[in-house]
């Protein structure tokens, strides 16, 4: 959540997001991130984290349109601070589909287009990952190439469905 | 029957045991237990209370159980996504009422280390992270933690790392509930399979057991509810 608080920073075009807790964590001072007295006087003291500003972020969508219009179904879980603080937005698609299709929902457009700098139509992209409601995490892979053995990775690698 | 808890179901059940009526309850990644004692409790138990989870799920009702507690597959069911800016920011506010997170080690004190074994810069063992942990558990109203080891090393005196502080309130292991009293961890009641002296003997860090007792045996709900959840015991057989 502290990564959070600085990928909002940087969304939001401040240079530091305050954030709740951390307070006892070691992680303040490994960090260095320090705590600034609330201004308006109620005497609570809050972390603040410095701005995160990522050049590049790449995230998978359900769904692109040719204007790059991502739509994505299901948890967001951080694609949208991600997008939002980055300089620049890739994305991978599941499957390109007409504007029409975004526009009957549009607010399942998690990425307007003109965000986008390139799309690319990935299917099964986050292969062994999920991709709801597309399918499921791939455990048998994900078991697989976590073997301690030589070879593993790369069969794994080999093995990947988006390759055809 | 009275005395045949298994570490698995003496974990989940005493985890879902935590959860009160009308509650807000939330689990995370890396947290099957967690999310085991959630449906549990669901099944269990005849009150109402809130179950998010990181994949997003209000009240999810999963037809099958994954194996990841981050599965999007514990989404099923759902009829809204609070996903991870809203959970985290919830918590923020004061609005989680019991939050499970994990730990690595737990001192004497109810804090955690999901960091680092060893010195930091040079580690014996680098950890996953504590994942919104520091944020977490100083603003939930109370937070549970488990550990399916019960030993010196996992429950003890002095912390590697201190990842997160605050309102840890319950520890549950294979053979012990703690809860946390005027900020020390203390003895709530043991596993009657083994003796307060041997939990003594297996925990780092020095505790009151005045008012412990024997935990209550599993009742036949809890038991088929636990069945229902796993009935090829491919759960239990990851906590030996």
């Amino acid at each position: 959540m502290t990564l959070v608080a600085g990928l909002r920073a940087a969304a939001y075009g401040v240079p530091f997001q305050p954030v709740g807790g951390v307070h006892g964590s070691d992680l303040a001072a490994l960090n260095g991130w320090r705590k600034v007295k609330d201004p308006y006087g109620s005497g609570e003291e809050v972390y603040v984290i410095p701005a995160i500003r990522p050049d590049v972020a790449v995230i998978h969508v359900n769904a692109v349109d040719e204007h790059g219009n991502a739509r994505v179904l299901g948890s967001p879980f951080w694609d949208h601070p991600l997008t939002r603080a980055a300089k620049r937005v890739l994305v991978t698609a599941e499957r390109l589909v007409p504007t029409a299709t975004l526009a009957a929902q549009p607010e399942l457009t998690l990425v307007p287009g003109f965000m986008v700098e390139a799309a690319a139509i990935v299917p099964r992209g986050a292969w062994p990952g999920s991709m709801h409601p597309d399918y499921e995490i791939d455990y048998a892979a994900v078991e697989s190439y976590l073997r301690d053995e030589d070879g593993a990775l790369e069969a794994h690698l080999n093995a990947a469905p988006e390759i055809v | 029957m009275k005395n045949d808890w298994t570490p698995f179901s003496y974990i989940v059940v005493n985890l879902a045991r935590q959860i009160r009526p009308s509650e807000l309850a939330f689990s995370g990644v890396n947290s099957t237990l967690p999310m085991l004692a959630c449906l549990l409790a669901k099944r269990a138990y005849d009150f109402h209370f809130t179950w998010l989870n990181v994949a997003g799920g209000v009240e999810p009702e999963p037809g099958k159980v994954p194996h990841s507690s981050s599965d999007p597959a514990i989404v099923a069911g759902s009829p809204a996504i609070f996903a991870n800016e809203d959970f985290y920011d919830l918590c923020a506010r004061g609005g989680l009422d019991l939050v499970f997170l994990g730990c690595a080690q737990v001192d004497g004190r109810g804090r955690t280390n999901v960091s680092v074994i060893g010195e930091w810069r040079n580690p014996k063992v680098r950890l996953p992270g504590g994942g919104g942990a520091a944020v977490m558990m100083p603003t939930a109203r109370r937070v549970a933690t488990w550990r399916t080891e019960h030993s010196t090393r996992t429950l003890v005196e002095k912390l590697d790392f201190v990842t997160a502080a605050g309102n840890l309130q319950t520890v549950v292991t294979p053979l012990a509930v703690f809860q946390k009293e005027d900020g020390r961890l203390a003895l709530e009641s043991w596993n009657p399979q083994v003796t307060p002296d041997e939990i003594v003997r297996r925990t780092g860090f020095k505790f009151d057991a005045n008012g412990a007792t024997p935990t209550a045996p599993l009742t036949a709900r809890e038991r088929s509810a636990l069945d229902s959840l796993d009935p090829a015991g491919e759960f239990a057989a990851e906590v030996a």
